[in-house]
């Protein structure tokens, strides 16, 4: 198996990005960056990377074996069937697409995931920002068809690697718009700007990493309007540059939400939305929503009935 | 002449100099963002600017009264339900909290001191010319509401 990682090849180029765009904050946009928010960000980028060499383990084991009961062998060497090399691009992508839907609509794999959008910026120094507890969260388990249709698992982490690339570029506040063919097709720091946002209007919506055709098609696209400023973080603003606290705030919140619940709702906090309550006391995004929509008259962007994981009944 | 190995040299595993050497650029990345004095020192600088960062942590958060801390650090926002809002500054943005129950006030030389009950939070200092209506106003938050 060939040990080639795309990302340790691009960290240098997010080095070189980070120091331009710091460049460009100094000239354009100070507030863009907030040194205390920057050195998190990028300390979670480091201890991500440590906890993946030392967790990751477990999910390429149940990889390696899954992959002997694939369905169909593409041909041997694996690396060298051209063809699957698109084909697993496309369909990893859209595995990511599923897997981070469940990161925000899931709590327990919000409370890794959360990781992610906790700075209250959106700079480069954000997209680093990546979460140490994943192994703990079944998220592997997304990739598990890619496995078993044949893809190679070292093929489909080569792709992922990539399209982490691809997301590192779109953290940025200083590209407006692409052009309008790209921003039709690709994921943008438009787009993305939209998925960290915490305005009614815009969460849990635009969850794709290269493609944004699959918020279109699974209905949970909603474009960036110049008419609202966006705000960045998550409901609950951390208010903390405790590292420690940051990566395992809700981890923390949701155990002690499991411990203090009754027997019939304990499950209920491990597999419900974020800010869901069983006694109504708190605010899912859905709930945040609706409230905004009552009052102002703003419609928005509803995600279809059809898709049950995005839309939720209300806390009893 | 063949070289002769350093009996003295310790071997480095590469993941371990990998992890250093990233280490030394965050905190040069970090260490620049505050030498290019990025952030800049963003306060809140009236009652306008306090109520619309107690809407981001309440959508459509109508304060009737409005505290704000004489160095525009922090703010205390109050509305027609007798619910309480705290901001604080964070870095160069805002993050606050609906006061509940478990939130407790005091005064302390002339500053009003702020617990949300949430210890990572923080305790908040903000320098009022009337401190006392609030520690009541949060005093109050203990009592049981009725539906």
């Amino acid at each position: 198996m060939p040990d080639f990682s795309p990302t340790e090849y691009a960290v240098p180029l997010f080095v070189v990005a980070v120091l331009a765009e710091m460049v460009w904050a100094k000239l354009r946009a100070p507030h863009t960056y907030e040194p205390k928010d920057t050195l998190v960000s990028l300390a979670f980028g480091l201890g991500s990377t440590v906890a993946g060499a030392l967790l990751g383990g477990f999910a390429l084991l149940v990889f390696i074996e899954a992959y002997e009961y694939r369905l169909i062998d593409f041909g041997q060497p694996w690396w060298a069937v051209w063809w699957a090399w698109p084909l697993c691009f496309v369909l990893d992508d859209l595995r990511y697409y599923w897997v981070h839907r469940a990161g925000h609509r899931i709590r327990w794999f919000w409370a890794s995931h959360v990781n992610h959008h906790s700075s209250q910026h959106y700079n480069l120094s954000t997209a680093l920002r990546q979460s140490w507890t994943g192994a703990f969260t079944l998220g592997f388990v997304f990739a598990l068809p890619l496995v078993l249709l044949g893809f190679h698992p070292a093929m489909i982490a080569i792709c992922y690697g990539f399209n982490l690339i691809y997301q590192f570029w779109i953290h940025t506040e200083a590209i407006k718009r692409m052009p309008r063919w790209f921003e039709a097709v690709m994921n943008t720091p438009s787009h993305h700007r939209v998925h960290h946002a915490t305005n009614p209007r815009y969460l849990d919506r635009n969850y794709a990493g290269v493609f944004i055709v699959w918020d279109k098609m699974f209905g949970t696209f909603e474009p960036e309007r110049d008419d609202e400023k966006v705000r960045y973080g998550i409901v609950k603003q951390l208010g903390s540059f405790n590292l420690l606290w940051a990566v395992f705030h809700e981890w923390i919140g949701m155990v002690q939400d499991i411990w203090r619940a009754p027997w019939k709702h304990k499950l209920s906090y491990l597999l419900r939305e974020p800010g869901w309550s069983h006694d109504g006391s708190r605010e899912t995004s859905d709930m945040i929503r609706r409230r905004w929509q009552d009052r102002t008259g703003e419609r928005g962007n509803s995600v279809a009935a059809e898709n049950p994981i995005a839309e939720t009944r209300e806390a009893a | 002449m063949a070289a002769r190995a350093n009996p003295c040299a310790m071997e480095v595993h590469p993941q371990i100099l990998i992890f250093a050497g990233s280490l030394l650029a965050i905190l040069l990345l970090a260490g620049l963002a505050a030498a290019l004095k990025l952030g800049g020192d963003h306060r809140l600088a009236d009652d306008a600017a306090a109520r619309a960062a107690a809407d981001e942590v309440c959508d459509g958060f109508a304060a009737v009264e409005v505290a704000l801390d004489g160095d525009g650090n922090a703010a205390l926002l109050r509305d027609a339900d007798g619910r309480i809002v705290l901001l604080k500054r964070h870095g160069n943005r805002f993050a606050g909290r609906m006061l509940g129950p478990d939130a407790k006030a005091r005064e302390d030389g002339g500053t009003l001191i702020v617990a949300s009950g949430e210890r990572l939070y923080g305790e908040v200092r903000l320098v009022l010319a009337d401190p006392a209506p609030w520690i009541d106003a949060i005093e109050r938050l203990k009592a049981p509401r009725n539906a």
